[in-house]
């Protein structure tokens, strides 16, 4: 009996400190009606990826040098869930003051919805689009044990095809069977858990081809372990010259990743013309340019008037092209 | 030689004083809570894994390393000195060790279990550098079929070979594995078991169990037990054994070390079956067994050895395939997974400074153990008299703002509480939350690698056995499967053997 108070006091205490811990935090985000007064108090960059990613990376770059430009921190939080739906269902929700953003990935509005149930799908509607920030190509790989070294190999192979993607509702597995299907080619599709262990299985000739993005896979090319067949960006990619694109093999399959951020809709101008300014700093420094660089971005730093209407082209063009050979994303049934 | 260059590497990835100092902070966890009965590294390694979170992965996991070869140390003292096992793989420490307190030698007694530990873990780690590279150098023909097979034997193994009961282990198992569908399915974006929440969408993270199951769900258990009064330790004198206690110790630590070792490598062993096989084995071997349980050094000094052995080895199949031997590697497996490292065949090669760097840490964590270990004696003794009604409510917070803080998410903190309760009743009813835990971690990986393979194959499952290690796998499972049949069997025809009372004799004392 004597311990019985003692436990309780001490439960106590500690329920109070958590909860002093919690309002102290939400009065730092929740303030900020006044635009002028902008930023007031840290801004949350969130990432709807889990840390180390190329999502991550980039957020963290961007909130390096803009928090400096702000005036206020700027941490990234990370809150991966659904590829990303999570975080942008959380930041849509969120008061539109420019206290919380969110670094989007095109894919989760071009592609993912072509995947999911209507309701998972997010809107690019219900963000403003602060500005474009950069491209992320994909390029087609074999291994060596395939022996494919162009295309027009694996088209004139004249049986089934095995080839990696890095996962249901991606830009990789979306590449490749618009490819295949232009191409007319047999081919099984195998989705890996993310690009990593898709490259991994070309290198062990697990399967023959896969789709991952350049920066993933540029050691192994380099290291000539695996052969790049083709990039599927419009243009070729300026770290991989030599390397054409589908459009020039004669393929209609424009596919890459790009990455803006976004804000809640309805944020004031004035908010999102300081937050864009801030950014526009870090985009200009050679810091950055360094990172997109080493990490094989191609800059992409449109307006996101610009950013809205070309992701909302490539939905539509990726559901056209869904439609017109029948594919279903989620087809592995 | 070429390939001892990533090795020496490795030292000066350790020798960093950051790194260096987690080892450290590690080795002093891990010895404490290898006091404090109740909280086992398992437990403590989930709780702590938010705190991993910001430093580089190798330092992250030379700490979380440095805690479960540590709490092999601290088990020791509190066995020796108050009959009081601090960890499941010091029990039968208990049994000469406290006798020979009892005599006035538990100074003895410590200084032969350092020692052994010392020679066990440096023992296995050496059979990890060199066992390594040769299985890093298949890295690449590891593909989804050798990891459905792979994984099946995992499951099988830790299920049957785990202490408790087998029914129980293998209702915790299938539990595992139904917990590890949750979530949209990889290859089709259905979603399952997911009732329209998005937070389920890409399945339950592997944290949040882990951190209910071992760490709320321990100390929810542990608040049942009575709280003991500690009892004043025997004194501590005269640490180095005699040339007499060495000389007869020797070789239960040279055989400690090689059975520890071994048992670490197969999944479902590790420290707690290897010390107690190792007592065995010391018993049946002696030339006057009677002298077992009333003091006699190899008792102590051959278990010492072989749990330690055992720790150090079962990363053996961690960092080199991928694949958690236990419960507490289960729990490093997630560690690295949250740092954005898939531990696999590739790791050496991909990242040897990784790999090296912790491999190479436990040579100093062990030194610094056995610096260690015996002048800390007096603090940690004080330590035991901390009341549980102290330290429940602080764990159990820490274990709460952790889970919060590794995805910002309340869910999180819900999952953590759910799996609590779930961790502590099946404690209290016997089951053991180890193969849930492992069944969960594998199953993904046993479902997906499955799926793949088959699509590889055509859909044929013979493609199992067109490739060789896959193949082979296979059949050591079927062979694993059918072993308890087989030897009931042979138990009808042959009389009891000696081995099989040493070990019953034991698991009842348990």
């Amino acid at each position: 009996m004597m311990h019985f108070p003692n436990r309780r006091a001490i439960l106590g205490a500690a329920s109070a400190i958590t909860l002093l811990a919690l309002t102290a935090c939400g009065n730092v985000s929740g303030g900020g009606s006044d635009s002028s007064k902008y930023p007031n108090g840290p801004v949350n960059l969130t990432v709807g990826q889990a840390p180390g990613g190329s999502t991550d990376l980039i957020a963290r770059a961007i909130s390096e040098g803009a928090a400096k430009t702000l005036g206020a921190p700027m941490p990234v939080v990370n809150k991966p869930g659904a590829n990303g739906a999570l975080a942008s269902k959380e930041v849509a929700g969120k008061p539109a003051d420019g206290q919380n953003l969110l670094l989007i990935n095109a894919s989760l509005i071009t592609i993912t919805p072509l995947a999911v149930t209507q309701d998972e799908a997010v809107n690019i509607d219900d963000f403003d689009i602060i500005t474009g920030l950069s491209q992320d190509d994909y390029v087609l790989v074999a291994s060596e044990k395939s022996g494919f070294k162009s295309i027009k190999d694996v088209t004139s192979a004249g049986r089934n095809v095995t080839y990696g993607t890095t996962g249901v509702g991606t830009g990789s597995q979306l590449a490749q069977t618009v490819l295949f299907k232009q191409a007319n080619v047999k081919g099984t599709d195998v989705p890996f858990d993310s690009g990593k262990p898709a490259l991994t299985a070309v290198l062990g000739n697990q399967v023959e081809l896969a789709t991952i993005q350049l920066g993933e896979a540029m050691p192994q090319i380099e290291a000539g372990k695996v052969s790049p067949l083709l990039v599927f960006s419009e243009e070729r990619n300026s770290f991989l010259p030599d390397t054409p694109t589908a459009k020039e093999s004669g393929y209609d399959v424009p596919v890459a990743q790009y990455r803006a951020v976004a804000a809640p809709k309805g944020t004031p101008q004035e908010v999102k013309d300081k937050l864009l300014a801030a950014i526009q700093d870090t985009l200009k420094s050679d810091a950055y340019k360094e990172f997109n660089k080493k990490n094989m971005l191609t800059p992409k730093e449109i307006s996101g008037a610009e950013v809205v209407t070309q992701w909302k082209d490539y939905a539509a063009k990726y559901k056209a092209l869904v439609e017109k050979y029948s594919i279903s994303l989620a087809g592995n049934k | 030689m070429d390939f001892l260059n990533p090795v020496i590497n490795g030292f000066a990835v350790v020798l960093e004083p950051m790194n260096l100092l987690y080892c450290l902070i590690g080795v002093v966890i891990g010895m404490l809570i290898g006091v404090l009965p109740g909280l086992g590294p398992a437990a403590t390694i989930a709780i702590l894994l938010p705190l991993t979170y910001n430093v580089e992965p190798v330092t992250a996991i030379i700490m979380l390393a440095g805690i479960f070869y540590g709490a092999q140390y601290g088990g020791t003292i509190t066995s020796v000195l108050l009959r009081l096992p601090g960890e499941a793989s010091s029990v039968v420490t208990v049994f000469d060790g406290y006798q020979m307190a009892k005599q006035g030698r538990a100074g003895t007694a410590l200084g032969l279990a350092s020692i052994g530990s010392f020679v066990g873990g440096t023992a296995a780690i050496i059979g990890l550098t060199f066992l390594a590279p040769i299985v890093a150098s298949f890295a690449l023909d590891f593909g989804p079929a050798e990891y459905t097979a792979l994984a099946l034997l995992g499951i099988l193994l830790v299920a049957t070979i785990s202490s408790g009961s087998k029914t129980k282990a293998l209702i915790a198992a299938a539990l595992g594995l139904l917990l590890a569908t949750v979530g949209r399915d990889i290859f089709t974006g259905e979603n399952r078991f997911t009732f329209g929440s998005l937070e389920l969408a890409d399945g339950i993270d592997f944290v949040p169990i882990a951190m209910g199951i071992f760490g709320l769900g321990e100390i929810l258990y542990n608040l049942e037990e009575r709280h003991r009064a500690a009892k004043a330790p025997s004194a501590v004198a005269n640490v180095w054994p005699s040339r007499g206690d060495l000389k007869q110790a020797s070789g239960a630590i040279g055989r400690g070390s090689v059975l520890g070792f071994f048992l670490g490598i197969l999944p479902g062993g590790g420290a707690t079956i290897a010390s107690m096989a190792s007592y065995a084995m010391e018993k049946k071997r002696a030339k006057q067994p009677e002298r077992f349980g009333k003091g006699a050094p190899e008792g102590v000094a051959g278990p010492e050895t072989a749990n330690n052995a055992a720790a150090t080895s079962s990363f053996i199949p961690l960092l080199t395939l991928g694949i958690p031997a236990n419960a507490t590697m289960a729990l490093m497996f997630g560690a690295l997974l949250i740092q954005g490292v898939t531990p696999g065949p590739q790791l050496v090669e991909q990242d040897p400074g990784l790999f090296w760097g912790v491999v190479n840490s436990m040579y100093i964590g062990n030194i610094l153990l056995l610096i260690m270990s015996l002048p800390l004696v007096g603090i940690f003794v004080k330590i035991l008299r901390v009341r549980a009604a102290i330290l429940a409510p602080i764990t159990a917070l820490i274990t709460l703002l952790g889970a919060y803080t590794i995805n910002n998410s309340m869910f999180d903190v819900t999952l953590v509480v759910v799996f609590g309760i779930v961790g502590y009743l099946m404690k209290k009813f016997g089951f053991e939350p180890g193969p849930l835990v492992l069944a969960f971690v594998l199953g993904s990986l046993l479902e997906s690698s499955l799926r793949r393979a088959l699509l590889v194959f055509g859909g044929d499952p013979l493609g199992f056995f067109s490739r060789p290690i896959s193949a082979t796998l296979l059949i050591v499972f079927v062979l694993v499967a059918a072993l308890p049949g087989i030897r009931s069997g042979l138990a009808k025809r042959k009389a009891t053997i000696p081995a099989d009372t040493a070990a019953t004799e034991i698991k009842e004392k348990v």
